[in-house]
């Protein structure tokens, strides 16, 4: 005969098991593996710890993405002059933007030249997809992705269209939300610093030996 | 002496003392004092509508799951009937064909309450925004309080926003409070569907501007190219094979009523039906499966385009193709032969407007019946239409931000006939086949029709089902979806191709990395590239780890459908989470991985993402998966609700072109890791798992036993991926490919994900069609459903496992 109901009971038996282990590998979480503030779970770790919101969150990775941001040189909290600006306006980012989200006025000199800086940038973040090409395909480093993602807002009509003041922030900002990245980046400029040395220096000796040996 | 003269009388000194001692205030300032404890006692028991529309529903999802734990909060209390939510998290893209219904379930919530938009789609469109059947956000309909912007939220950005909103609660005050003074609440009138949507508020606005002579056309319009030309010998370009078929087809059906494109047959309408039954019938053919089936529209003609395939067999699909007339597009159904065209042929004419002689019901099926136009004509133009291919010219140079409302006609994603009055507007009234009155032990019963949907707990999204019942027993039933067609066709086709690869991301919004590779393979067919080694390697990974987490979400949540509510579901995303960090480490981003390229990847694997892969994957999921099954696969009342029901019988499986793990729970072994292998999964050895029985108990097992299949794949791809490049060639942004056609398809956990791209040479695809499983796999839904009672179509539904950003695109 057979006993309807034991395998039931099994199941229940698993959902007691995890309801103790809450307990025991929780005590163990917050008493002994203190780690308030920012933090990733370890796939060593049992179970699925939650995010104590917002007292403590979930460290972003790198490449985490939310909306872009423009770069400047300097520290947090400078002053933002269009020298410091990366941005050339070259519009690869509103070009690539898939959802065409990205509208880039190009800045003019006192002749009404065009000048590769940008005299206005606005990114409509109510159409943004958070895709990253933009900063994928920059070709000057100039606009990458935010980790910023504590935006919610009461209104959206104003606010949510983020002009060039609002999406510029420093490189030092930068440089501590994507260390790895932006050790990368000064390395890279660093090296055709040095190519770009070496060559002059090579170019120069060549000019000057040619000048040396009378032509023939 | 003023003292004296003004010496308060004994009344006033009383007052003054009971002022000094006694609290005496006004009726106001006494409530107010109230008010710290009555917003305190509401803001921390926000109760949620269960309701969800796209890909933020599934982040909204995981903050009420263990990792984000929405019950901090005390909003975890997910309501299913808007009169007992406080709160609607409108979560994801409104659409025209959903917004009556949104609007509907929130006048349908008492007072106090609250809507939250979450996303970027729900707050203004999103990327979605110029399509045909996308609202340039719900605040155009309904108030809202808070905004979450992102694409989608992450659950902390969501719980953010919770907490926002609890601000403004904590802000409110009883004495002004809108619901305790202004007498009943104002329903917001509900929108109808006519041939765009109509708000009744702007009827008369409405009127005056389609009174007005139409605008000009838009200075550049989408151009036409011409249907590819015959090549009836091998010499013009068809393979041998083609060639040889093409003259047998001719002798047996008739001569002329096939010739060849490329490799693929071209049919007459008129012998369509024959032709189709002598490859089905013929047993050294036996094109006994409908995979695909599509519509191209070229200026001299409409070409429906079938995919055939022979199953269980190998190999690529046969192209099969029929060119109906400019004017009157008509093409003979081809139900009667694969009954899986039926969804199939009913999109093409909802789309395009070519007719399906003998089709029994044809009718749209992503649109509403009414509505103006057939979308995906080159020569159907949106109310936000700006150029026929991106990059759009106003965004750069001189891109003074404008909104696409500002420059609408009707100042909204909207389009009326000429001459429409919108007060005149008769809304259409719903057909079913009305049942007939029996009797039954001398009473007079009489069938009964019941919606379920599109706002159901149950649905997986916002699916709906229209069903005749006999008691409790099912007798008909119609699905009804497009309540989230977000137009992703016709975003497609003006997108250069990188640009899609984003929005494919949002199609299976549970299996991004699925969805980026299959269109990467199409795509790098027509370009001839090959990804390099390790790139085909983090492909693979990636492939698998989502079709674990995929199964994962679809055995949670098929015993959430069952009643079991959520606990099995917390159990099964505890690891998706684990996953989603390594999808975000690689790519940034939990859900929409946006990862693969032409060639290869996004970014090379970050440093820590190989041990975490590896510790998951060796130790872990394979914990996981056998908890899971454990926990559920010998209980009794899993088993009873799921053995024997849905029975989808093998024929029945294959004629009604059921991919994936429906497909195999039928008996089929077909994979097409295996069938049609692509990437490197012909050096993995991994079995297809089957189950004879066709139930949803067989697709339940099915589904387990190909993560058991996807982690030996893994331990071997994570121990052998090789160093090296992970693009093949220069990455461009704007990538010309060369004129052609192809279909790429992948196993999607779903089932067989295919895209099919007509290039004509430029940077955007001329045709761009997805081949959905999840759509396609609806088909036998009323087949499996007959006969069982209506507790079980919920279950039925959720082991076919849809996603409804697939199912509607």
């Amino acid at each position: 005969m057979k006993i309807y109901g034991l395998e039931l009971l099994r199941g229940l038996g698993i959902t007691m098991g995890r309801f103790i282990a809450t307990y025991t590998v929780g005590f163990k979480r917050t008493f002994v593996n203190r780690n308030r503030g920012s933090f990733r779970q370890s796939a060593s770790e049992k179970g699925v710890f939650t995010v104590q919101y917002p007292e403590e969150r979930l460290k972003p990775p790198e490449r985490f993405r939310v909306l872009p941001v423009l770069i400047y040189d300097g520290k947090k909290g400078d002053t933002r002059t269009q020298q410091a600006e990366r941005c050339t306006s070259c519009g690869i980012c509103a070009k690539v933007c898939p959802p065409q989200c990205i509208w880039i006025v190009q800045a003019k000199d006192a002749a009404g030249k065009a000048i590769p800086k940008a005299a206005e940038f606005s990114i409509d973040t109510d159409v943004c997809m958070n895709c990253g090409f933009c900063a994928e395909f920059c070709p000057f480093d100039a606009i990458k992705m935010d980790h910023d993602f504590e935006l919610s807002n009461g209104e959206r009509h104003q606010s949510h269209i983020f002009d060039i003041n609002k999406l510029h922030v420093s490189t030092e900002y930068y440089a501590e939300t994507h260390p790895i990245a932006w050790a990368e980046e000064q390395a890279r400029k660093k090296a055709d610093a040095e190519r770009k040395a070496a060559a002059a220096a090579a170019a120069a000796a060549a000019a000057k030996k040619a000048a040396e040996t009378p032509p023939q | 002496m003023s003292e004296i003269l003004f010496r308060p009388t004994e009344d006033q000194i009383l007052e003054q003392e009971v002022r000094r001692h006694v609290a005496v205030t006004t009726w106001d300032k006494l409530i107010s004092m109230l008010d710290p404890v009555y917003n305190w006692g509401r803001s921390n028991s926000v109760w949620p509508l269960q309701f969800g529309l796209a890909c933020c529903a599934i982040e909204m999802i995981c903050t009420a799951a263990s990792r984000f734990d929405i019950a901090r909060f005390g909003a975890e209390l997910f309501r299913a009937s808007p009169r007992q939510a406080d709160l609607m998290i409108v979560s994801g893209t409104v659409t025209k064909k959903m917004v009556p219904m949104i609007v509907r379930l929130y006048n349908q919530m008492p007072e106090p309450k609250y809507l939250i938009s979450m996303g970027a789609c729900a707050s203004a469109g999103g990327p979605f925004k110029e399509g045909y059947n996308v609202v340039s956000g719900i605040d155009k309909f309904l108030p809202v309080d808070v905004y979450i912007p992102g694409c989608p939220p992450t659950p902390q950005a969501l719980l953010n926003g919770l907490i926002t909103l609890q601000e403004k609660i904590h802000g409110q005050k009883i004495s002004t409070a809108r619901w305790y003074s202004e007498g009943p609440g104002q329903e917001v009138p509900v929108p109808l569907l006519g041939p765009d949507l109509i708000d009744t508020r702007r009827n008369q606005e409405i009127k005056e501007i389609c009174a007005l002579p139409e605008p000009a056309k838009p200075a550049v319009l989408p151009s036409y190219i011409t249907a590819p030309k015959l090549t009836p010998t091998e010499a013009e370009g068809a393979s041998a094979a083609a060639v040889a078929l093409a003259a047998r087809l001719n002798k047996a059906v008739g001569d002329g009523s096939v010739t060849l494109s490329g490799s693929a047959l071209l049919v007459t309408p008129a012998s369509l039906q024959a032709v189709a039954s002598y490859l089905k019938l013929q047993p050294d053919l036996k094109l006994n499966y409908l995979t695909n089936l599509t519509c191209v529209d070229y200026q001299d003609c409409f070409e429906v385009v079938y995919h055939l395939q022979s199953l269980p067999g190998t190999g690529a699909p046969l192209a099969l193709k029929v060119r109906a007339d400019k004017t009157d597009p008509r093409v003979p159904t081809v139900m009667g032969i694969w009954p899986g065209a039926d969804f199939q042929e009913r999109e093409v004419f909802d789309m395009f407007g070519v007719r399906f002689e003998g089709h029994p019901n044809l009718k749209r099926i992503l649109m509403w019946d009414g509505f103006h136009g057939y979308p995906l004509r080159k020569d159907y133009l949106e109310a936000y239409y700006e150029a026929p291919g991106k990059i759009f010219p106003s965004r750069w140079k001189e891109g003074h931000h404008q909104r696409a409302e500002e420059k609408a006609r009707f100042g909204d994603n909207l389009k009326y006939p000429n001459g429409f009055d919108p007060a005149l507007f008769q809304p259409a009234k719903e057909s079913f086949a009305a049942g007939t009155p029996a009797v039954a032990d001398g009473i007079r019963t009489d069938d009964l029709v019941i919606n379920l949907g599109p706002q159901h707990p149950s649905t997986h999204g916002v699916f709906r089902m229209k069903i005749r019942v006999d008691g409790e027993r099912i007798l008909a039933l119609e699905p009804v979806m497009g309540y989230m067609h977000r137009n992703h066709e016709k975003i497609g086709e003006r997108n250069n191709y990188l640009m899609i690869f984003p929005y494919t991301d949002r199609l299976d919004y549970i299996c991004s990395m699925g969805n980026n590779f299959g269109y990467a393979l199409a795509v790098e067919k027509l370009l001839n590239v090959k990804p390099t080694e390790r790139a085909e390697y983090i492909r693979v990974i990636m492939a698998e780890l989502t079709r674990i987490v995929s199964h994962f979400w679809a055995v949670g949540f098929l015993l959430n459908d069952l009643g079991a509510f959520f606990t099995p579901a917390l159990y099964a995303i505890e690891e998706r989470e684990l996953i989603l960090d390594l999808f975000e480490m690689a790519s940034g981003s939990r859900m929409m991985c946006n990862y693969f390229r032409f060639g290869g990847v996004a970014a090379d694997l970050p440093a820590e993402f190989l041990p975490m892969a590896k510790a998951l994957v060796n130790d872990r999921i394979p914990k996981a998966i056998e908890l899971m099954d454990n926990y559920l696969a010998k209980n009794e009342i899993l088993l009873n609700r799921c053995r024997g029901v849905g029975v989808l019988p093998k024929d029945a499986a294959i004629a009604y072109s059921a991919a994936g793990p429906v497909l195999r729970a039928s008996g089929v072994s077909y994979d097409l890791r295996k069938a049609d292998p692509y990437s490197i999964y012909d050096r993995f050895d991994f079995d297809v798992p089957t189950a004879q029985e066709g139930d949803v108990y067989a697709r339940y097992r099915v589904r387990i036993a190909e993560m058991w299949e996807s982690l030996k794949i893994l331990r071997k791809a994570l121990a052998e991926i090789p160093a090296g490049e992970i693009q093949a060639g220069k990455k461009l942004w704007n990538i010309r490919v060369p004129a052609g056609e192809s279909y790429g398809r992948v196993e999607n956990p779903k089932g067989e994900l295919g895209y099919y791209i007509v290039s004509d040479g430029t940077d955007h695809p001329y045709r761009y069609h997805v081949r959905a499983p999840s759509f396609i796999n609806l088909t036998a839904l009323e087949k499996m459903c007959k006969g069982h009672l209506v507790a079980d179509v919920v279950a039925i539904l959720g082991s076919i496992d849809i996603v409804l950003g697939e199912t509607d695109r």
